[in-house]
């Protein structure tokens, strides 16, 4: 059992990442063909992967519901959201709309989910706008080089700003390709250093967390 | 409670009124200030400009109704101009929540330009897998997507005509607003499949983008609902971001006004409070 529950995946990975890994640079017909077969394996493991978060989801909020725990009736409300829209998705068989007449299923897309959805980010202009007031102090000289940065971006993004000051659109421009550029680069750098050690962590077995169980 | 500490613990439904005044009344109102534009909104304009007709125009609209205000207006410019150039437009989307949405967007504008679907362009709908949907692409396009949107069989449409794979692709634009994206779309596909790659993102992803851009990985960028009303302009077809742009300056000026406000207060409570301790010492 140890066998096959440890040595097994750990052979298929080290295969597999060593192959795949080398694949990238061999553009013959056969490898190209492999790449293929298993990006289509990738989509239908994709497609199994959807229907285990919604099994997932519904045992967690099931559990909820069962042990009455605290807001237990908004996971109720989840449940009646998502059984309706599979339902009526279903009925609809998945379409918004059939020879230019709306499905039920199009109604809930268009009507329940597209304005709750624009109304949730919409809310966020009011709370950034509550916490910017709040937080946005120049405690020390790092905060303050942060929020005379905020404000020439905010300034320089929109008309008004570039009407009152000028320069303001300009110097935006400058922060972004300049200054924000080489930061985010060097961060880029980093994480994927970062993620190809992991990754050879993982090819050559020394990272075994994703098998469960933490390290033997 | 001095002036100072009090003005600090505003109730912050003030501020929502503040900000909710500041977007309301410039939309009942507008202004029409002048709106420059970006060389990085042009690059992806220009790229567009230069396609012969019949090329091969890739629209990912990688979005949700979240992001609606923003890459909507987008998707819009860009469908417009597509057709208008009479490119070959194929429409999809990696995000399941955004189907329904990029259908109606496409089918719309398609609809305004007299464009028929099949020939002058199709929706592919979503397909699962995210990431390996575009590798899937860059390897065989009927194999990621053996149907499109109404079902109909890929294979055969004159649409598609000489497009096996990614690799056919004059111009891809992806329209993301997270993951899958635009970064996805550049290291999963345009770096093996080398097709030309552009982008457009919400206001708060695009200072995260910028190295993509300087480094030439994607010919340009559109950026929020600015980077939008921009393309609108340059298509000349003024829309929502340009109707939008008022609204947004004034909510910035505000929210800067409240920043500088909230930094003043804090400095004047902190030297009362040290005049204070030095005068209790």
């Amino acid at each position: 059992m140890i066998f096959l529950r440890r040595q097994v995946p750990l052979l298929i990975t080290l295969i597999t990442g060593l192959v795949f890994a080398g694949q990238y640079y061999v553009p013959h017909p056969a490898s190209e063909q492999m790449l293929t077969s298993v990006t289509k394996w990738l989509q239908i493991i994709g497609g199994f992967a959807l229907v285990l978060g919604v099994s997932s989801l519904f045992h967690v909020h099931a559990v909820k519901i069962r042990r009455k725990e605290a807001g237990w009736g908004y996971s109720f409300v989840l449940y009646v959201g998502m059984l309706g829209t599979i339902a009526v998705g279903l009925w609809a068989n998945g379409k918004e709309a059939v020879d230019g007449a709306m499905t039920a299923f199009g109604w809930v897309y268009n009507f329940m989910m597209v304005p709750l959805q624009s109304t949730m980010f919409a809310i966020l202009a009011f709370f950034i706008a509550s916490a910017a007031y709040r937080s946005f102090r120049a405690r020390s000289r790092e905060a303050a080089v942060l929020l005379i940065a905020a404000v020439i971006v905010m300034m320089g993004r929109v008309p008004l700003g570039e009407y009152l000051i000028p320069l303001s659109g300009d110097l935006s421009q400058w922060i972004l390709n300049v200054l924000n550029a080489s930061v985010r680069r060097a961060i880029l750098i980093g994480v994927s250093l970062g993620t190809v050690a992991l990754s050879i962590k993982i090819i050559f077995g020394m990272e075994r967390s994703y098998l469960g169980g933490g390290k033997e | 409670m001095s002036f100072t500490e009090r003005m600090l613990k505003i109730d912050r439904r003030i501020i929502f009124l503040v900000i909710g005044l500041c977007t309301l009344i410039p939309l009942l109102y507008p202004v029409g200030l002048p709106i420059k534009i970006s060389q990085e909104v042009r690059g992806v304009y220009d790229h567009i400009e230069s396609l012969p007709e019949g090329a091969t125009f890739l629209l990912s609209l990688d979005f949700d109704p979240a992001s609606k205000p923003e890459l909507h207006p987008q998707s819009i410019s860009l469908l417009r101009h597509a057709f208008r150039k009479n490119l070959r437009v194929i429409a999809l989307t990696l995000w399941v929540s955004g189907t329904g949405m990029a259908d109606q967007v496409v089918t719309q504008v398609a609809r305004e330009m007299g464009k028929e679907n099949g020939k002058d362009y199709v929706f592919l709908g979503w397909s699962p897998g995210g990431t390996a949907v575009i590798i899937n692409m860059g390897q065989d396009l009927y194999g990621a997507f053996p149907a499109d949107y109404n079902g109909k069989p890929t294979k055969g449409l004159p649409v598609l005509q000489g497009v096996q794979s990614l690799r056919d692709v004059n111009y891809a634009v992806s329209l993301g607003a997270g993951r899958p994206g635009v970064e996805e779309w550049y290291v999963f596909g345009r770096d093996k499949y080398k097709f030309e790659l552009g982008g457009g993102c919400t206001g708060v992803m695009a200072p995260g983008l910028y190295p993509l851009l300087r480094s030439g990985q994607i010919n340009g960028l559109i950026g929020g609902l600015r980077g939008a009303a921009e393309y609108e302009i340059l298509i000349d077809q003024k829309g929502k971001a340009v109707a939008g742009m008022d609204a947004q300056s004034a909510t910035h000026l505000a929210i800067i006004v409240l920043v500088i406000m909230c930094n003043l207060f804090y400095f004047s409570s902190r030297s009362r409070a040290r005049q204070q301790g030095q005068a209790g010492a």
